[in-house]
């Protein structure tokens, strides 16, 4: 057997052996590389290439040092999820660097950081002042994980006193012009209703490239053609300027008329109006 | 215009912002968002029948305009 040969069989074998072993440590090894984890996939890397070069000798010393790389750590993996002490030694714990806005020089050290590198990993977060920091940890996976200051995090709708809208996640119910029947039933829709809201927007099914409902049952598109302008739905903004008017309608009717009893009946009914309108804000503006 | 078809029209305007807001509830899956709307939906209800007793007495006082 040529020498080519040789090698074109035993790389196109241990491609499918890594395949199936690489499954067999699980999907934690791509997510986060701790030291650990960086350590054991360019062990494994390396064996498998030292194999398929015809490095490593013999073959089946190549194997066994595969095999052990691949499921010790698989092993050691299912006994960090059982055994927190094994946990913390294969995955290393978290360092606090910076606790009530105060840089613990020891933990540094302890992590081997530079005050450059603490700086360089907080200006990574977008902070570039580290009083606004409040608290800081050292992820096992060499991250930093900042807790800014109260008053320097971000505005929420909380913080401020908005009322924020609550919405569900939209589905996906078209994609590449083909109608995806299993979202449709999970919103309590069918594809006749579909064809009916693409009728309404003049779209042919066949032009649609993205389609998706909202927790409403408000259809967003978007189509093969750019050219062709798609109406965004409006029925959520409609209603609420309908509810606008009606509530100023009340109003100007308990100004016009003369009867006192149905001036105080159109005044109540456009406090009643004014009251939903404020409740239906957020839900139906955006 | 007279009064009594613009209350109507207020009238039928709300109707059709009640029926829509039914419509969203059904379709909400959010358990608050669905308790929010159904409250709406029924204090605007409320406004509807107010203003439909009102509109009997400006048919009765506007007799010519009478009928939907």
């Amino acid at each position: 057997m040529p020498e080519w040969l040789n090698i074109l069989i035993r790389s196109a074998g241990l491609f499918g052996a890594t395949l199936i072993l690489v499954r067999l440590i699980g999907k934690k090894l791509t997510a986060r590389l701790t030291f650990f984890d960086l350590v054991t996939g360019i062990t494994i890397g390396v064996i498998v290439a030292a194999i398929s070069l015809n490095l490593a000798g013999n073959i089946i010393n190549g194997l066994i040092a595969l095999a052990v790389w691949t499921i010790l750590p698989a092993l050691s993996y299912i006994l960090a999820i059982k055994y927190k002490t094994v946990r913390d030694i294969i995955q290393g714990s978290e360092t606090v660097l910076i606790n009530h806005g105060k840089v613990l020089e020891d933990k540094l050290m302890e992590a081997r950081y530079t005050p450059e590198d603490l700086m360089s990993q907080l200006r990574r977060k977008n902070v570039f002042n580290f009083a606004d920091v409040e608290f800081a940890v050292l992820e096992s996976a060499g991250d930093l994980s900042v807790l800014l200051k109260k008053d320097k995090q971000p505005l929420t709708p909380q913080a401020a006193g908005f009322k924020a809208g609550m919405e569900s996640v939209p589905q996906t119910v078209m994609m590449d012009g083909i109608i995806m029947d299993e979202p449709l039933t999970a919103m309590g829709l069918n594809r006749h209703w579909l064809h009916t809201e693409l009728e309404k927007a003049g779209v042919a099914p066949e032009n649609v490239f993205i389609a998706q409902v909202d927790s409403r049952g408000q259809l967003y598109l978007d189509l093969f053609d750019d050219a062709v302008r798609v109406p965004k739905p409006k029925t959520k903004e409609l209603l609420f300027s309908t509810l606008k008017k009606c509530q100023a309608d009340c109003e100007l009717y308990a100004l016009g008329t003369k009867n006192e009893q149905a001036k105080e009946m159109y005044g109540k009914s456009a406090a009643i109006l004014t009251e939903t309108i404020s409740e239906l804000e957020p839900l139906l503006i955006k | 215009m007279t009064i009594g078809s613009q209350v109507k029209q207020t009238i039928a305007s709300l109707k059709g912002a009640k029926s829509t807001l039914e419509q969203f509830a059904a379709m909400e899956k959010n358990e608050e968002a669905v308790k929010i709307i159904n409250r709406n939906a029924a204090s605007i209800g409320k406004v509807i029948l107010d203003m439909e007793k009102q509109l009997g007495e400006l048919e009765f006082a506007e007799p010519q305009y009478k009928g939907f």
